[in-house]
């Protein structure tokens, strides 16, 4: 069974990005706009990780990520914030709340892949098979 | 992510032509309030996105995915700002990223608020910044 990921972002170009960075790896995406949107796509889904953002409309990362680690079916999933704030106190707080990594933007694909491998294990893909 | 080269440089400003040009802006709320203006030409803007995304210019639809890069840009560029003032005991929080399009567009700045400008260049092309700020204590 693959891997899944859930990113969490409001910005459909980091949501793409995000795709893009695992496209050589055996593993589903799924998304989410906003932390409302990703605490229900956590619980009908339960990814394996989730790469979350801060400022979103509706509810922010924080907020979400807070929710998260109360709910006792989904506490222990992995989070990775992908932010662009990298502000001491902004890293304090977040640290508390309980995250895996943090990653501030802008930031390369490479980095990304290799944070989220260092907490869960990711394959590559099989390569196609020849049909010539 | 966009694989430039950006460096401050002697302010152009471009504002005031007839190229067509797309802003973000992100405001910041707290002890300092503020709106970060991040102004590119239409052209660089679509070259932003392709490369952002690594598609083809062509494939980049319509409006849509040039907004949602300049303003994801906005972002990034803006919460440094934030991170800067926050680790300097100036607490504030980021707002969500709008997109302004059109032709000759200029923000003017509230009373009582300091306008400042500053030039980028990535590769050869002009970034201008403009920031309003105003201090709440």
């Amino acid at each position: 069974m693959s891997t899944k990921i859930l990113t969490v972002d409001d910005s459909r170009t980091i949501r793409m990005i995000i795709q893009r960075a695992f496209r050589l790896h055996d593993c589903t995406l799924c998304q989410a706009a906003n932390g409302e949107e990703g605490l229900m796509v956590a619980a009908r889904e339960k990814p394996d990780l989730i790469i979350l953002d801060i400022t979103m409309p509706v509810m922010d990362g924080m907020t979400m990520l807070t929710k998260l680690k109360e709910n006792p079916e989904l506490k222990d999933i992995p989070v990775i914030m992908l932010t662009a704030e990298s502000g001491r106190d902004s890293v304090l707080k977040i640290s508390q709340i309980g995250v895996q990594d943090y990653l501030v933007k802008p930031f390369k694909e490479d980095q990304l892949v290799e944070k989220v491998s260092r907490i869960i294990a990711l394959q590559v893909k099989a390569p196609m098979a020849s049909t010539a | 992510m966009f694989n430039m080269n950006a460096r401050p440089a002697a302010l152009r400003d471009f504002r005031g032509g007839n190229e067509m040009l797309v802003v973000g802006s992100v405001g910041f709320i707290g002890d300092a309030n503020g709106v970060v203006y991040v102004y590119v030409t239409e052209p660089f803007a679509r070259t932003l996105a392709s490369r952002m995304l690594g598609l083809a210019e062509a494939e980049l639809d319509n409006h849509e995915m040039v907004n949602d890069v300049i303003g994801e840009l906005s972002n990034m560029i803006v919460g440094a700002v934030k991170s800067r003032l926050c680790d300097s005991g100036v607490p504030c929080v980021l707002t969500i990223p709008s997109i302004v399009r059109g032709q000759n567009v200029s923000a003017e700045p509230a009373l009582g608020s300091e306008c400042r400008l500053l030039g980028v260049l990535c590769d050869t092309e002009p970034i201008l910044l403009e920031i309003l700020m105003k201090r709440s204590k």
